[in-house]
């Protein structure tokens, strides 16, 4: 035996060739580190992207958080029977109120030592108009004469920008808006410690307003329109969109024809959504004479977008579904219609809800096509009132509302944008979640 | 041995003849897959088709209930005629041929359903069941069949994919029972199952040959020769020999078959 070792040394490995397990050869060595190379690049990319996404997400909050909440001022308030009366007997009835209410305020100031003079005016400047919410307030509610009141009044956009240090004295310029010696007012408001934040639930619930009143925008009415489109979308692109795949996955001859029309459809996917947006404008407003800025046209607009997504993602969930339930279900006798909508398109149906509700969301944040059908720049004042006012008047979108406002003027306008831009996140982070809850539902069961 | 020979022949001369394939030609676009393969199926029989992979069993099985239909390229040339009647006439609806001629596929295929849907569902788009009581007799009937309902009948509601590998293919086969089918093409259905499973299949083809024509495709020389009494060896896309099974296994009269049987091809 060992005879036959020492005759044959070459087919062995000499000694210093055999190398130890315990020790790395230089190959391996270079694999290794090549490795290591790789899993670093990875992380670094990762840490990059969520540097961006932290850095985004810091600077929407930041700029956004303020849109929810509003300066208010906070005022004890009495008003007697007789000042009611008086008030009421008057011509000039709301101008009496806003006196008393200079009146009161006077004596609360002079109470904790501080000297201001102001006028009617002035109020109105900073407060808006606090006689009329009072008369208003007190007609509604006459049980309250005589008895203290805590009132909160929401101040002016102005105030607001003053008090964060973005306006300053020198700034101001038009008397019509803000003198600056309502700042003065202002600056005692601040020493009696009578301003405060609330949350504003007017820029949730309230509408869009003029140029002149940022303080007073909300977002509501165009919530509503683009929930009346992503009705619209959700409607026609869902039975078309699933029905078209359907046939062409499972019935359709295989052929030139329908390859084109492959080939088409995965084009359109990546068609640039405003060429949407200017075939919307053609097709639906100068053909079909549908009105301009109406959710029902943005949304049939979003729905030709959104076709193409969901064709391919409900043609790629149907292919997913294994071939075996086919033969199973052709093999006991089921008509090709009854093995496809029996068996094959349950189980491929929470890929086809995913890949709709993404579509959903990429239309709900598009805004692009919405600029041509009129439906950005709009102001949209009013709320609709009923499904087909909701579909035909004029209104406006989230994002394009959001964009609207950035492209304002006035400075005001732009935490309105930021705000808007957190609660649109909202439903489109809302939305995600659902498909992924019913994705994890519905996880294939075969 | 020698009169079980002269006893399956005796059975085959008297029997009825179920299935008639003459001059089918297979084609998958341009390769010619089955070539001239003339065979005759008895009824209440189990026939085995054997030989190598790709030699055309499958393809041929599939033939006999038109599944190569849903195959684009698959075109079928000849006659295959079930009780006289020419299945591939333009008369025939393949989906009526389906319920009388069944099917059970090589991996256990279970709808994502529960046991008693998997069984009745046949029954269901066929009408075969007036109300939800003939349905559950029905039900029952094959899944006593399938030698199932003992392991099944205290949870019907349970999904079938739950069942192990074995209980699987044979709710497959009392799926395909279900219909009344006249019958019954078996595509490998033991390949995926192990042999405690596989036994219990074979022991059920076995019992199933009382009331259908069995038509069974396996890997298996040894699975033929237990649970067969004709056998069909292909090659290369034709029928090289077809007689009954004690024969092929004992006496082959072609070269290749006895090459086959005795392992030195395939």
């Amino acid at each position: 035996m060992t005879d036959a070792t020492s005759s044959a040394p070459a087919a062995a490995p000499s000694p210093a060739q055999r190398a130890s397990l315990l020790t790395e050869s230089p190959r391996m060595k270079k694999r290794n580190a090549a490795e290591t190379r790789f899993k670093m690049y990875g992380v670094l990319a990762i840490s990059i992207g969520l540097a961006f996404l932290v850095f985004l997400a810091y600077s929407i909050l930041r700029n956004g958080i303020p849109a929810f909440t509003q300066t208010v001022v906070n005022v004890e308030f009495t008003l007697t029977q007789e000042q009611f009366d008086d008030a009421e007997s008057r011509m000039l009835k709301t101008a009496v109120y806003t006196d008393i209410f200079v009146e009161n305020v006077t004596a609360q100031f002079q109470e904790q030592g501080l000297d201001v003079e102001f006028d009617g005016d002035t109020i109105e400047r900073l407060l808006g108009k606090v006689g009329g919410d009072l008369r208003s307030f007190y007609r509604e509610n006459p049980d309250q004469i005589g008895q203290a009141v805590a009132l909160q009044l929401p101040a002016a956009s102005r105030v607001e920008r003053y008090l964060q240090g973005r306006l300053t004295r020198d700034m101001v310029v038009d008397g019509r808006f803000l003198e600056v010696a309502d700042l003065d007012v202002v600056d005692v408001m601040v020493d009696a410690g009578i301003i405060g934040s609330a949350f504003d639930w007017n820029f949730i619930t309230g509408t869009d307003t003029g140029v002149d009143n940022p303080g007073g925008a909300g977002i509501g009415a165009s919530v509503i329109g683009s929930f009346f489109m992503m009705l619209v979308v959700l409607l026609l692109s869902l039975p078309i969109g699933v029905a078209a795949s359907i046939y062409l996955e499972e019935f359709a001859p295989k052929n030139k024809f329908t390859d084109l029309i492959e080939v088409n459809i995965s084009n359109l996917a990546a068609v640039p959504s405003i060429v949407f947006g200017i075939l919307g404008l053609a097709v639906f407003i100068q053909f079909a004479h549908l009105p301009q800025s109406a959710p029902l046209v943005g949304g049939l607009v979003l729905t030709l977008m959104t076709l193409p997504t969901i064709v391919i993602s409900t043609r790629a969930s149907l292919k997913s579904v294994p071939p075996s339930i086919r033969d199973a279900a052709l093999g006991v006798g089921a008509s090709k219609m009854q093995a496809v909508f029996h068996h094959v398109l349950p189980l491929a149906m929470p890929g086809i809800l995913t890949g709709t509700i993404i579509g959903l969301a990429q239309a709900l944040g598009e805004t692009a096509p919405l600029l041509l059908i009129g439906m950005v720049g709009y102001v949209a004042r009013e709320y609709p009132d009923g499904l087909t006012s909701g579909l035909l008047d004029p209104n406006s979108a989230m994002p394009a509302q959001i964009y609207t406002w950035a492209a304002r003027s006035d400075e005001a306008f732009f935490e309105k944008a930021w705000g808007g831009i957190i609660i649109l996140l909202i439903f489109l982070l809302t939305m995600n979640i659902i498909a992924i809850i019913l994705r994890r539902r519905f996880e294939r069961r075969w | 041995m020698e009169d079980m020979i002269h006893v399956d022949r005796a059975m085959s001369t008297q029997q009825d003849i179920k299935i008639s394939a003459r001059k089918v030609q297979v084609y998958y676009g341009d390769t010619h897959a089955i070539k001239d393969v003339d065979v005759d199926i008895d009824d209440k029989t189990v026939t085995a088709f054997i030989g190598p992979s790709g030699c055309g069993k499958s393809t041929f099985l599939r033939c006999i209930n038109r599944m190569n239909d849903t195959i684009d390229v698959a075109r079928v040339e000849g006659d295959i005629l079930i009780d006289n009647e020419d299945i591939y006439d333009a008369k025939v609806d393949p989906v009526q041929l389906r319920a009388k001629v069944g099917m059970v596929f090589q991996k256990p295929n279970p709808f994502p359903k529960s046991i008693y849907d998997n069984v009745a569902y046949g029954p269901k788009i066929h009408g075969l069941a007036r109300n939800k009581a003939e349905l559950d007799e029905i039900v029952e009937r094959s899944l006593r069949k399938a030698a199932l309902w003992d392991e099944a009948k205290d949870r019907l509601e349970a999904p079938g994919t739950g069942l192990s590998g074995g209980q699987q293919q044979r709710l497959c086969i009392a799926r395909a029972i279900a219909t009344a089918p006249e019958v019954l093409l078996m595509d490998e259905p033991c390949s995926a199952l192990d042999p405690i499973a596989t036994a219990q299949v074979e022991d059920l083809i076995d019992e199933l040959r009382q009331s259908f024509s069995v038509v069974i495709v396996t890997h298996s020389m040894q699975q033929a020769a237990r649970v067969s009494q004709k056998t069909a060896f292909f090659h290369l896309g034709n029928l090289v020999e077809y007689d009954a099974t004690d024969k092929i296994f004992t006496n082959p009269q072609d070269p290749r078959t006895e090459s086959y049987i005795s392992g030195r091809i395939g």
